[in-house]
């Protein structure tokens, strides 16, 4: 009997614990779809080391499920318990061009979008040596011969620009994808291609230092850190793509909890130190709140839907 | 002058003790498979941040070269590879271990990659921006030729015979052609599973042939160290003579190849096993357990570590993931690759690149003193270390990507290795083939699309050339001993 009482009352607390108790209670896993050490990766930790002063109770613990262009990670965060412990990294515009060429089983419903942190703008780079100082020139230029053009990877940020600066002009560019931007760098600094598109933090060093010449930045606005860069929209080609790095958690967290991470999500990022970290490590903040980044992000889907109907993969 | 202002920082306590807690931590960290360099790396990103650039630096740079060395410890011990780049030392350093002779073989492998390492981070310090240079004449049509030459070592790593060692390789590049297309984006015999999509993720193929298919192997014995050996007496062994060239060459090959980005340390490696197999008078001991090879591929792949530096801090690529973990922890710190790490913070850059030579003196210590206490592993009854392997293999399988279908794909290469291995078929030139595969594949597809499809492109540059004769060399001569030999063989009988 005395068995029997002190089994009730064993799982009577372990029921307790589990469900009644305040979330957050337990470990937080945060998942990031790429490899660690990447960018993405960076921003996760930064993440968890200052989130860790608001919810001083609570661990987070970094998770990287890299692979498929981020594809792992999401499918991961698609199905993930929906307990509100499990908070996923994301990365546009892949996350969308997955839906788009159905390599995804999850779609933009499966997921409840709690905000973007971090943007890294697409640019237009050319070797130190290039003639070509600006839009037009390169325009020119691919009109009197076949230029070749890195991008990383099919299907990326770098992909989609090129595809709508070939679509916005009517030039047409030998497109070279390459496995991972650090190719894409070699190839424009040893000068053996003619342009390549990329993500502002990758060339911002080699750009400042003279080795390689950033001709646009494709956004309706200078960036801060490299104010000499015209904007392809400046140039005269309305063409914009930027990178957005966000967090999401599964639709069926229930309403409380996410109004907990949204809290979190928005003290992290108006957060004086983290704000100050993420500048030194090239990370450019560009906070969106759970409305404004599900709108940007049903768009995006639309637009790479578009390129997608003209050119699959 | 900025030289001797950052060897005093350096000399700090709070430096000296970073990278000795990095060096060591890096060993274990190598030694353990799952575990990487670069995982390591991006966990110390963030913590970097309340130390001194320097301090912070210096225990990244300190896990980076104690890894590199730390991997060749389970490869020589137990055929398991704790990094890629380790895999050409089990190779022959396995084959030592079964005949007690494995404190031997880690003596070896931690004098090589001292050397190797030591003699890299001179040519980072004295003459980077000259090669950084040299490194940015290599694109696509040389990146496919450099894969090329990689892949000659298949002959040098087939032990059952030309035509399987040949065979061997067709099946690691046939392996690698499964995932997506990177220049179309298309599908490639993924079968719809979504794990497939990235390709075959390379370590656990990696953990299952080399380790499992060993542990297979192993359950006919009662220990790795063979019958008859004097057990008692692995005492501590003096190094062989002779080492001395083998290591200068893979120093060399390993210095060259780790300044060109892409997969450095296994590329050098494997070239550098291969290139000793071909100058070796015991070319009959190879795959038997040579000390030679171990010399050659561990000089080989530490001396990646000052190489891969190369290009990172002057134009900012970085030659392989930990190096580009490492950019990370460059960048949070306000450190902008670039000429200005070498003029405005040169203490920091200098300071960094001397705390590299003092995390190679503590791998070498610490490898040194527990070589002989490492090798008892040797002695330990095979239904215990089986057991204590295979946990280790399934964590190490997972933890890569975080993933159970690696798991499962580990153990069918595991049981596929092991009957391959039994028909006398090649699991290292499998492995290269794998590892190789893409390179080829993507730097011949992209110096085409430079070309506009005209073969010319492959000829045309200075390194391209020396890169053909080398391939060629590498090729004519075990071939003409291949012929030698089956002549020799037809007329006897």
């Amino acid at each position: 009997m005395r068995k029997l009482i002190s089994l009730v009352l064993f799982l009577a607390t372990v029921v307790v614990s589990g469900s009644f108790a305040a979330y957050p209670s337990k470990t937080v896993k945060l998942i990031v779809p790429s490899k660690a050490g990447g960018s993405t990766d960076t921003t996760a930790r930064l993440f968890a080391q200052t989130a860790k002063k608001y919810w001083k109770n609570t661990d987070f613990i970094i998770i990287d499920k890299p692979g498929s262009g981020g594809l792992m990670g999401f499918e991961a965060e698609a199905r993930s318990r929906p307990d509100g412990y499990t908070i996923g990294l994301m990365f546009t515009p892949q996350i969308v061009a997955h839906i788009v060429a159905k390599r995804a089983s999850y779609t933009l419903k499966s997921f409840k979008i709690i905000g973007n942190i971090a943007e890294d703008p697409e640019i237009v780079v050319v070797p130190a040596q290039s003639s070509v100082k600006n839009l037009d020139e390169l325009v020119k230029l691919a009109k009197s011969k076949k230029i070749t053009a890195a991008v990383n990877g099919i299907g990326s940020d770098d992909f989609l620009a090129a595809k709508n600066f070939e679509s916005a002009t009517g030039v047409k560019f030998n497109l070279m994808p390459t496995r991972g931007s650090t190719e894409e760098k070699a190839a424009i600094l040893g000068n053996h291609i003619e342009v390549a598109f990329m993500n502002l933090s990758q060339m911002l060093a080699q750009h400042k230092a003279g080795k390689a010449r950033i001709i646009a930045i494709m956004a309706k606005k200078r960036s801060s850190v490299a104010m000499d860069i015209k904007t392809s929209v400046e140039q005269g080609y309305n063409v914009l793509m930027t990178a957005t790095r966000g967090m999401l958690i599964s639709s069926k967290v229930k309403k409380n909890i996410a109004a907990k991470i949204e809290d979190l999500y928005t003290k992290v990022v108006n957060d004086k130190g983290f704000q100050a970290k993420c500048k030194k490590a090239y990370i450019f903040l560009d906070p969106m709140n759970s409305s404004e980044y599900t709108a940007y992000l049903e768009q995006l889907q639309k637009d790479t839907q578009k390129v997608y109907d003209v050119s699959p993969w | 002058m900025i030289i001797l202002d950052a060897l005093q920082a350096v000399m700090s306590v709070n430096v000296l003790t970073a990278v000795t807690i990095g060096s060591i931590s890096g060993v274990i960290i190598g030694g353990m498979p799952g575990l990487t360099a670069t995982m390591a790396v991006a966990l110390l990103i963030p913590i970097t941040f309340s130390f001194s650039p320097l301090i912070g630096l210096s225990l990244m740079g300190g896990v980076y070269a104690g890894a590199m060395y730390g991997g060749s410890i389970a490869a020589i011990l137990l055929s398991t590879p704790g990094t890629p780049a380790a895999a050409a030392t089990a190779i022959e350093g396995y084959p030592l271990t079964k005949q007690g002779k494995g404190g031997l073989a880690l003596k070896v492998s931690v004098i090589a990659s001292f050397i190797g390492g030591t003699f890299s981070v001179v040519v980072l310090l004295l003459v980077s921006p000259l090669l950084a240079q040299f490194a940015l004449k290599f694109g696509p049509p040389e990146y496919f030729l450099l894969a090329l030459m990689g892949l000659t070592g298949v002959i040098s790593v087939s032990s059952g015979g030309l035509a399987k060692g040949i065979m061997s390789g067709l099946i690691g590049l046939i392996i690698a052609l499964i995932g997506t297309d990177a220049m179309s984006g298309m599908l490639r015999y993924t079968f719809g599973i979504v794990q497939l999509y990235e390709g075959v993720s390379f370590m656990p193929a990696l953990i299952g042939m080399f380790s499992i298919a060993q542990m297979l192997a192993l359950t006919s014995e009662k220990r790795i160290a063979n019958e008859g050996i004097d057990l008692s007496s692995i005492k501590r062994e003096k190094m062989p003579k002779g080492m001395a060239p083998f290591i200068a060459l893979g120093t060399a090959v390993g210095t060259i190849v780790g300044i060109i980005p892409g997969e450095g340390a296994t590329i050098a490696a494997f070239v550098s096993y291969n290139m000793a197999k071909q100058k070796s008078k015991f070319k009959e001991l190879f795959g038997k357990g040579n000390p030679e090879g171990i010399a050659a591929a561990e000089s080989g792949n530490n001396a990646c570590v000052g190489g891969s530096l190369v290009p990172l801090l002057t134009l900012g690529i970085p030659g392989n993931t930990v190096s580009a973990a490492l950019m990370g922890g460059l960048m949070i710190q306000g450190l902008i690759p670039g000429p200005e790490l070498f003029t405005k913070y040169g203490q920091i850059t200098y300071g960094f690149i001397l705390s590299l030579f003092i995390a190679n003196i503590v791998f070498l210590v610490v490898g040194l003193f527990f070589a002989p206490y490492f090798a008892r592993i040797a002695l330990i009854p095979a239904s215990i270390l089986i057991a204590a392997i295979s946990v280790f293999a399934v964590i190490g399988s997972y933890a890569i990507n975080n993933s159970m279908f690696d798991v499962g794909l580990m153990l069918i290469f595991a049981f596929g290795g092991f009957f391959l291995d039994k028909l006398g078929f090649s699991l290292s030139a499998i492995i290269l083939g794998m590892i190789l595969g893409p390179i080829a594949e993507s730097g011949f597809a992209q110096a085409l699309t430079i070309s506009g499809g005209t073969y010319g492109i492959f000829f045309a540059s200075v390194p391209a050339k020396i890169l053909w004769v080398v391939i060629i060399v590498l090729l004519v001569q075990p071939l003409i001993g291949h012929y030698r030999s089956r002549k020799i063989k037809n007329t006897a009988s």
